[in-house]
């Protein structure tokens, strides 16, 4: 019997990680920020004057969520589009499995 | 408002709702004709593995009509924090297409599966592990359905006009508020169970995607419209923290601690992680075409996801100071449309949440009778069940599926929203460990599998009737503090434990369920794991044959 790891496996393992790495970086970044530069905190009440807006956004939306939001999206687009393989995913046995499902009936 | 206090939106607006109706109808005539070829259950439940890129982006991650109609009201009531809340669509089509995609589908085309209890089963190689997986997964999106069925019934409500309703009233003291929703219930039921049933999977996905155009097409009408009537962004902000407070501009929220630092964590949990367990996206990642097709989808979702969720932040800021009185926030959306738009382009506008929900109960339909069908009849039942059997029998499972929740949302629970919310999160807690266990790690046994379905499940329902009923119902005052007043209010709500949404609680004691029971119950078969995590040869025979034929395994070796 084969005991080579299925290549869409190990493709898949590898890009998991990947992902994961990013979501713990894009969770971590915009809590962060959001929660240091934009949230009213005990001893630090925020004010009108601490919008401090970039195009009219308030500045801890722009940069603890928006920017980080394009960054990702171009991140996906080069992950997506060039880095994930294009794996061959095998021969559906669904007739297979409906032939099995009758055949235990039957016995 | 009409004197039933209801809102209601002029005659074009129906014309739109018409219109939309009669192609969700011809969507599930030609889904029916295009699908003819293959299997049966393959085709009406699945496809027959053919979605394309734009399929699956548009259908796979785009969580309800809900989505339409909550998401606005929060951001009405919350203001710019409620972006915090939702901005874990920015990793959501990499976590929920990207880290399960290939292997899903993968291990659904070698063991045939057609559904996700097929799935589990065969991966496993344990009948249990199945009924239990129709079991629970019937359970929750039942629970779901109630208020997707409400929701169709009040987007119809809003739209009929009095007239309609008011024929049906004979008796002066009748309620035409209420009489308008049992016809918006009933107009809303026929609907989306013929289509559904004539057309099957197929025809689901088409309004799914017919919808989700509309959608974008309606917000991004939306968006001048309200920023020119606000004044600008910077504008509608300052207003807004003038009508509801220095918290509109701010986290943790206008009026109360809606949004946390321990909440803001939770929902990147929430919206990218517990969306890879939930069925519908399972099922979606069973039906894709190929390794292409899901790169593509994975593109399409995070450019649709900028599209819609981005400006709708915008808009809804923008609305708190353009409808500053709104009686009840979950009607900012259409209020907002019908102030802005003309009668035409609302009706366009509207029209997108109602066939949010359209396509939703479609999909989640499907997935309830499939598990009835194939789970229940054919596995336990009728395994010599011929074609045409099963066929009637699916037909028959969809109307009874959709006549059951019709029946119980004449009178639906309250808090619909929350119960969405908790439904979610137990299908989350249930399936996405055995699946994810499954997929990647060797050791993970049938054992395992249900027991990280089981303590999931019981870890999201002891949170939800803890938070609803009080540590004290449980005399656990001693050991636990009060819930703490943060996110939606409401009396239906879990015990936030330090301040974390369950969630997070109920994938950390799944995944280590999954881990203990494996690693305690015996190693699994060597020729069957072969077959999942080794390289095949194209003749390799799928699991079920392998059950069957265990000499198969001793060939090959």
């Amino acid at each position: 019997m084969s005991r080579d790891t299925d290549p869409v496996l190990k493709n898949s393992r590898r890009e998991a990680i990947i992902i994961t790495i990013v979501w713990v970086a894009a969770t971590s970044y915009c809590c962060a920020y959001s929660y240091w530069f934009g949230y009213n905190r005990p001893g630090r009440p925020l004010g009108i004057k601490d919008l401090d807006p970039v195009w009219g956004i308030p500045s801890w939306v722009f940069w603890g969520i928006l920017a980080p939001w394009l960054v990702c999206s171009l991140f996906t687009f080069w992950f997506a589009g060039f880095y994930m393989v294009d794996d061959d995913l095998g021969t559906d046995r669904s007739a297979e499995l409906d032939r099995d499902i009758r055949e235990g009936g039957a016995e | 408002m009409n004197a039933a206090g209801v809102i209601h939106a002029q005659p074009p607006t129906l014309i739109a709702l018409v219109l939309f109706t009669l192609v969700s109808l011809g969507l599930g005539v030609v889904a029916n004709l295009v699908g003819r070829k293959g299997n049966f259950l393959e085709k009406y439940f699945l496809g027959n593995r053919s979605l394309g890129a734009f399929a699956v982006a548009l259908t796979a991650a785009v969580m309800s009509g809900g989505t339409f109609v909550g998401f606005p009201s929060l951001v009405y009531s919350f203001g710019w924090v409620v972006g915090l809340w939702i901005c874990s669509y920015m990793v959501a089509p990499l976590t929920i297409l990207g880290i399960l995609g290939k292997r899903i589908g993968q291990l659904s085309r070698r063991t045939g599966a057609i559904t996700l209890p097929d799935l589990l089963r065969e991966r496993f190689g344990s009948p249990t592990l199945g009924l239990l997986t129709s079991i629970l997964v019937m359970f929750f999106l039942i629970c779901n359905l109630i208020p997707q069925f409400k929701a169709g019934a009040v987007i119809l409500r809003i739209v009929l006009p009095t007239e309609t309703t008011n024929w049906f009233v004979t008796d002066e003291s009748a309620n035409s508020a209420d009489v308008a929703y049992y016809v918006g219930l009933a107009i809303f039921t026929a609907t989306v169970v013929a289509y559904t049933t004539y057309g099957g999977f197929l025809a689901a996905i088409w309004t799914d995607v017919f919808q989700s155009l509309i959608m974008a097409v309606g917000v991004l009408l939306l968006f001048p419209l309200a920023m020119h009537k606000a004044g600008g962004i910077e504008q509608a902000t300052l207003k807004g923290m003038q009508l509801a407070g220095n918290g509109f501009g701010f986290g943790p929220g206008a009026g109360r601690a809606f949004h946390p630092l321990g909440l803001a964590v939770s929902f990147f949990f929430m919206w990218a992680i517990t969306g890879m367990g939930q069925p519908s996206t399972l099922v979606r990642l069973m039906a894709f075409r190929d390794s292409r097709t899901l790169r593509w989808s994975i593109i399409y979702l995070t450019l649709y996801n900028m599209v819609i969720y981005v400006p709708l932040i915008f808009i809804f800021v923008a609305a708190r100071s353009i409808l500053p009185n709104l009686k009840s926030p979950d009607d900012a959306m259409p209020s907002l449309v019908i102030s802005l738009a003309n009668p035409y382009l609302a009706g366009l506008i509207l029209a997108a949440p109602y066939g949010a929900v359209l396509s939703t109960v479609s999909g989640w339909l499907l997935i309830v009778s499939s598990g009835m069908v194939r789970d229940i009849y054919q596995r336990f039942l009728r395994p010599m069940a011929s074609e045409k059997e099963i066929a009637r029998a699916s037909y028959l499972a969809t109307v009874t599926v959709g006549l059951i929740a019709a029946v119980a949302a004449i009178r639906p629970p309250e808090y619909l929203q929350l119960i969405v919310v908790f439904s979610s999160t137990g299908m989350a807690a249930a399936f996405l460990m055995p699946a994810l266990l499954g997929s990647f790690w060797r050791r993970t046994t049938a054992t395992g599998a249900i027991a990280a379905m089981v303590i999931g499940t019981a870890v999201t329902l002891g949170l939800y009737l803890l938070g609803t009923l009080g540590p004290d119902r449980f005399h656990l005052d001693w050991l636990l503090p009060a819930n703490p007043e943060i996110g939606a209010k409401s009396s239906f709500r879990p015990y936030y434990l330090l301040g974390l949404d369950p969630c997070i609680w109920s994938l950390v004691a799944s995944l280590l369920a999954g881990v203990v029971g494996s690693l305690l119950s015996a190693p699994p078969k060597p020729e069957r794991l072969s077959l999942f995590f080794d390289a095949q040869p194209p003749d390799a025979p799928a699991s079920a044959t392998l059950d069957l034929h265990p000499e198969l395994g001793t060939k090959r070796a």
